[in-house]
């Protein structure tokens, strides 16, 4: 008997093909058996009845050409000025700025999206497709490599690190978990050198979680698309499928699939250079965009806090609860005193225990009005903190009381404490 | 750290009196019926040599820092066998300094070449005490060696700084397969420049686990090489009959085996303890858990520390409830009991350690969980709850009892399970006996498979290349037929959407494990995953399955969703299914017909199998009756597999039965003591193996019937009379419970007579007037009435089946 019937025979008796269980058990003989075994979980689909493509066909119907063996390079333009009535088209940019991107303006973006083997990575996962798209004056171009089989892999990694040079910057979408590790990976099995590991890279997923996240119901590019570009794609093979696709190919030379594969990967380049660009837009004049101005503010402080405080100040009316706390945070942490006791006591009069405790911290350490701090104190929920902290400003009050029974104050004592520098949280004793 | 070699030995320790001695003796006068085996260990000089002279000065002057100023002569020949480029394999009893053999190659690699080391260990507790030893010898010499776990319980963000920093990585089979090597390529920089592997607790590694950690390790040399590394391998193993052997197979390579040891060993005293008999006739005795906690309480009152040993995690802790109702009854004073076992946080259990070291517990209660390397110091007596399984284990738990240079007592308190009851009649078995042989089968056709698909997705074949000894090209070739490979320009690409080690397990050979559901109040929660082999004798509707000794009856079983929903019970019976086992021989391997005249014939091949599952049998606790029957509906499960099989000459079973009927309950009650001893011998699960006894091809089989006699019943399962059949030649089938099978039956054969010898010699010794389930499995109450002996039966086949064919003794 063959190893390969063994195999499969085994396979079955293993709990492999539970659902044909009841089907063939009769004690027949063993070679009758073997006979009526039928190869089970065979994934490969019977060809669809179309013919095979070789690759040179496969490329002239991609529109691209063969540049090395079995590797398909597409290469494809929009000049901006011939669509002068798309809005899209008119607000790319170049090298969009966004928050914290300061010392990258000289750098070329390159948008990349690649679509492999599988979904759960592992070095058994390959990047049959990798789309780059650059951003000029007058035009964007996208160029996607292709393998058409295994053994081009190579090739396509050495011209993809021929098109990368030093003063480029990557700009994907969730690229940072998984294409550049991914590709990564494969230049190691080829034991090619590669410069992904030092270009810098910005994965547009991350800023799009903060400034959409809360609104959006995901954000998965499709999601991006409708919300930010309004663009709805037709016909659109999902990127799911794309393993699917190109097995298909290397197995029956069915190519029909992969041209929809390569379609879905430039739709996903262009989307990222104009994702880039409208975010940008969107950080500039967040109300059109509809972007979470607190998440705003706070990426913006990171970098800049008088740019976060004069956001959220030209938002007061619609802020939310958190925007206004962090409005109070960074007026705090600015020394605007004014400011944050006025939407402490907003949010205070709303109920916001925490901003009733920034006041009644204010009031005690720094404005030095003990018995408001003592009125803030009495508003707060009653717990051990509470308590303590009432206590203490009890006993201060006491001991004010007696220090000016024995000595009236003098003019020069005043200063002291009004000369004092508003603190970076550090004034309370209790936090 | 275990014992360090060259260790002071404390000076007075002969000329103090000797406990553990003394009260060997007391128990040895007081319960000398109890008492049906002894040994005497006798104590052992240590043996030394010098620090090696090729020894760094750091890691000698670290040595030294922690003491240790000469090594035992095996860790000097250790260092020797790998210094000269060998894989090595080390064999000594538990605390003979065996972690010293690899620490120091790997250390001195670290430091002066700034090589690697990956540590394999079974379990993620080991793993954790090793990393802390090697970090005491670090720091001692301060060495700057850095050595990280990598499991699990790893964090996310630490995890790049264990793969890239990492001088030392500990981890254990399952990460290896399923976390490292589907990730190669990140591990590059560890792998790239890794010279050591360090395999300890070799011995775990058997059966279908074995099978599978050595193609794990396949996977990995031949990553290894990609990266242009050739490790060594160093193995630790306890004893087991066939060290280097086991070695050899899990590496695939030579391995040069270290057995001789030079530690200090002191005099040990061994007592096999068998409870008192309550009944006689139903072969009850007293439980074990009350002798083990009787001989326990008198060792702490005589002011012995004392490790009991119990075989699950429920029984821990109603021992430690004995115990501490006799000695922790005042809440003031320090613990003086403990328990220990798997489940507890993990500081919890470094606490429980650390006090057994400084000696403030007087007696620990542990499951196997502190049998293997973890050090907790000096005691003096070692108390077994039931027998461990095997020799192997037997010793390695005893060996836990008088570390350094004291006498110490170990007993073995034997529970009414058959096995134990056969270890304990048998005493000459396990005294004289060398431990069990661990087999492993690499080349089982399916676990090949898996790992054949594992290394194809991390790194593509070529042709010509080998991997395992079937041939790679025709199971690649059948992976193509499957569309999960895909062959190019001589190289075999993975080429589907999934990451194949996460379907594979290390610890099975079929797939589709089934999950075990309570239901209980509501609720839905996975207690139990039973394995798809098993899961038709175990959990069909109605069974009672025990979760720690607790009942649970299966209320409803989801076959195609691989589901059994069960609920609490209170139930005073246990279930045993019905099986209705047919087989075929398919093909003889290898026969050998028994001396002149030739009475018996036994064979090795392989053989076709159908098992009905028709019904299960409801058995009552301790009286062992039946007391009702169910049906179970279930699909017949087929295989192929190999099996041993015996037969008698149908002349020679005519003369020695009066009827057919006769010699069917012998054939039965036989295969019961066989399938026990089989066990025992291949240091296997009895569900490794399976039992049959038919005709060979299929066209009748024996099962003991609701009357308690054997029944013939034909392949559609009717019962028939056994007269019907023309010809009477009954065959006794072992086979090996797995599709493929796992390499049990050849080593089965091979030891055929011993097995033969050793069931007769069962039921020979067997206490019980008719027949027990120590022996040839229950009988029915009304048989002992009537007289009728099916035990005789059983002795009679199992006479003709040895060689000889002694005549019977009246």
């Amino acid at each position: 008997m063959s190893l390969k019937a063994r195999l499969s025979r085994l396979q079955s008796q293993a709990g492999g093909g539970c659902r044909d269980r009841n089907k063939g058990i009769a004690g027949t003989g063993l070679r009758t058996r073997l006979a009526h075994l039928r190869p089970e979980r065979i994934h490969a689909q019977a060809p669809s009845g179309g013919h095979a493509m070789p690759p040179d066909e496969l490329a002239h119907a991609l529109r691209g050409e063969i540049c090395d063996e079995g590797l398909v390079h597409i290469r494809r333009s929009i000049r901006l000025a011939e669509q002068p009535d798309s809005l899209i088209l008119r607000s790319l940019q170049c090298n969009p700025g966004l928050p914290g991107d300061a010392g990258t303006s000289g750098l070329r973006c390159i948008y990349i999206d690649t679509e492999t083997t599988g979904l759960s990575g592992g070095s058994g996962t390959l990047a049959f497709l990798v789309g780059l798209a650059f951003v000029d004056d007058d035009a964007i171009t996208t160029r996607q490599l292709l393998m058409t089989r295994f053994s081009a892999e190579a090739a396509l990694l050495a011209a993809l690190a021929r098109l990368l040079s030093p003063g480029d910057r990557l700009i994907s979408y969730n690229g940072k978990s998984y294409d550049l590790p991914l590709l990564m990976t494969r230049f190691r099995m080829q034991g090619q050198e590669h410069p992904l590991g030092t270009l810098p890279h910005l994965d547009l997923l991350h800023p799009v979680r903060r400034l959409f996240g809360k609104h959006w119901k995901n954000c998965r590019l499709i999601t991006l698309e409708e919300n930010l570009l309004g663009i709805r794609r037709v016909d659109d093979l999902p990127g799911a499928e794309a393993p699917a696709a190109w097995f298909r190919y290397i197995r029956h030379g069915d190519g029909s699939q992969l041209a929809r594969i390569v379609e879905h990967n430039r739709q996903d380049i262009l989307s990222l250079a104009f994702a880039h660009s409208l975010l940008a837009r969107a950080v500039e004049r967040p109300r059109d965009f509809g972007v979470d101005i607190h998440a705003l503010a706070r990426w913006l402080a990171e970098t800049d806090e008088s740019a976060a405080i004069g956001l959220l100040r030209s938002h007061a009316g619609r802020l939310c609860d958190e925007g206004m706390r962090l409005l109070g945070q960074l007026s705090r942490r600015t020394g605007n005193w004014k400011q944050a006791v006025s939407v402490w006591e907003t949010l205070a009069a709303n109920g916001c225990v925490n901003s009733l405790e920034c006041l009644a911290k204010y009031h005690e350490h720094v404005s030095r009005d003990l018995a408001a701090a003592r009125r803030c104190c009495e508003r707060l929920p009653r717990n051990a903190a509470q308590g303590h902290r009432r206590r203490r400003i009890d006993a201060k009050m006491e001991a004010m009381k007696n220090r000016l029974r024995k000595h009236p104050p003098a003019e020069s004592c005043l200063p002291l404490i009004a000369g004092r520098i508003p603190g970076q949280g550090t004034l309370d004793p209790d936090t | 750290m275990s014992t360090p070699a060259g260790q002071i030995v404390p000076p007075c320790e002969a000329s103090h009196a000797d406990p553990a001695g003394e009260l060997a003796a007391r128990l040895r006068t007081k319960y000398a019926t109890r008492i049906t085996g002894e040994l005497v260990v006798p104590a052992q000089a240590g043996q030394y040599a010098p620090l090696p002279d090729d020894l760094d000065h750091r890691l000698a002057e670290a040595l030294r820092g922690r003491g240790v100023e000469r090594l035992y002569t095996h860790q000097a020949a250790a260092w020797k066998t790998v210094q000269a480029g060998s894989h090595t394999v080390i064999v000594t009893p538990t605390a003979s300094g065996k972690t010293l053999c690899y620490n120091l190659p790997v250390l001195q690699a670290a430091l002066r070449d700034r090589h690697k080391a990956l540590y394999l260990f079974p379990t993620k507790a080991l793993a954790q005490d090793q990393v802390a030893e090697l970090m005491a010898l670090n720091e001692a010499g301060d060495l700057g060696v850095r050595a990280f776990t990598f499991d699990g319980d790893t964090p996310g963000d630490a995890r790049k700084a264990v793969r890239t920093r990492g001088d030392i990585v500990v981890t254990n089979p399952d990460m290896l397969h399923q976390g490292i090597l589907p990730h190669h390529t990140k591990w590059a920089q560890l792998l790239e420049c890794l010279r050591f592997i360090v395999i300890d607790e070799m011995h775990t590694y058997r059966g279908v686990f074995g099978s599978h950690v050595a193609n794990v390790l396949r996977r990995l040399r031949r990553i290894c090489r990609f990266y242009g590394s050739e490790p060594c391998f160093i193995l630790c193993s306890a004893t087991i009959a066939n060290p280097s052997e086991l070695a050899r197979e899990l590496v695939n390579d030579e391995v040069v085996a270290i057995t001789e040891s030079g530690a200090p060993q002191g005099p040990k005293h061994l007592l096999l303890w068998n409870p008192p008999v309550v009944n006689a006739d139903l072969g009850i005795r007293a439980s074990a858990r009350s002798q083990t906690t009787r001989i326990a309480r008198t060792a702490v009152t005589h002011g012995l520390k004392s490790i009991v040993f119990a075989r699950s995690r429920l029984m821990v802790e109603v021992l430690t409830k004995y115990m501490k109702d006799a000695f922790d009854r005042d809440p003031r004073s320090p613990a003086r009991v403990a328990a220990y076992r798997g489940g507890y946080l993990p500081s919890e259990r470094r606490t429980m350690e650390k006090k057994l070291r400084e000696g403030s517990i007087d007696c620990v209660v542990s499951t196997s969980a502190l049998e293997l390397g973890v050090d907790i110091g000096s005691l003096d007596l070692c108390v077994l709850n039931g027998y461990p399984g095997t020799i192997a284990g037997t010793w390695q738990r005893l060996g836990r009892a008088g570390r350094r240079q004291r006498t110490a007592l170990g007993v073995l308190v034997a529970s009414s399970l058959p096995l134990d009851q056969y270890i304990i009649r048998n005493p000459e078995f396990f005294l004289g006996a060398s431990p069990e042989q661990a087999r492993i089968d690499p080349d089982q056709l399916l676990i090949l498979l898996d790992h054949i698909r594992c290394a194809a997705f991390e790194l593509p074949f070529r042709d010509g290349d080998v991997f395992g000894r079937q041939d790679l090209g025709e199971m690649l070739a059948y992976l193509q037929d499957h569309g999960v490979i895909h062959h190019e320009s001589g190289r075999w690409h993975w080429m589907a959407d999934s990451y194949p080690a996460n379907s594979v397990s290390l610890r099975s050979v079929a797939e589709g494990n089934f999950v075990v559901i309570d239901t209980s109040g509501g609720k839905q929660e996975i207690i139990a995953e039973v394995d798809y082999s098993s899961a038709p004798d175990t959990i069909y509707e109605g069974a009672i399955y025990m979760i720690q000794s607790a009942p649970y009856q299966v209320e409803r079983l989801d076959w195609e969703g691989r589901k059994a929903f069960v609920t609490r019970t209170r139930a005073d019976y246990y279930t045993d299914a019905i099986d209705y086992t047919r087989l075929r021989i398919l093909e003889r391997f290898e026969e050998n017909k028994g001396k002149v005249p030739p009475l018996s014939t036994v064979a090795h091949g392989e053989v076709h199998l159908v098992r009905r599952i028709a019904g299960f049998k409801k058995i009552r606790y301790y009286s062992h009756e039946n007391i009702g029957y169910g049906n179970i509906d279930l699909p017949d499960q087929e295989m192929h597999t190999t099996a041993v099989w015996w037969q008698i000459d149908p002349h020679a079973l005519d003369a020695a039965f009066e009827s057919r009927l006769e010699a069917l309950d012998g054939f039965l009650g036989a295969g019961y003591a066989l399938h026990i001893v089989a066990a025992m011998r291949m240091h296997s699960e009895s569900q490794d193996i399976g039992r049959a006894v038919g005709d060979g091809n299929a066209e009748w089989f024996a099962t003991v019937g609701a009357s308690g006699r054997g029944q013939m019943r034909n392949s559609a399962g009717d019962a028939i009379d056994p007269g019907q059949p023309a010809r009477f030649t009954p065959a006794l089938f072992l086979y090996d419970n797995y599709p493929g099978g796992i390499g049990i039956s050849s080593p089965l054969y091979e030891a055929r007579e011993t097995i033969v010898a050793g069931a007769l010699q069962l039921v020979n010794t067997c206490e019980c007037a008719h027949g027990c389930p120590g022996c040839i499995g229950p009988i029915l109450a009304s048989d002992e009435v009537r007289g009728f002996s099916p035990r005789q039966m059983a002795q009679r086949v199992l006479r003709l089946l040895s060689a000889n064919g002694e005549p019977e003794i009246p």
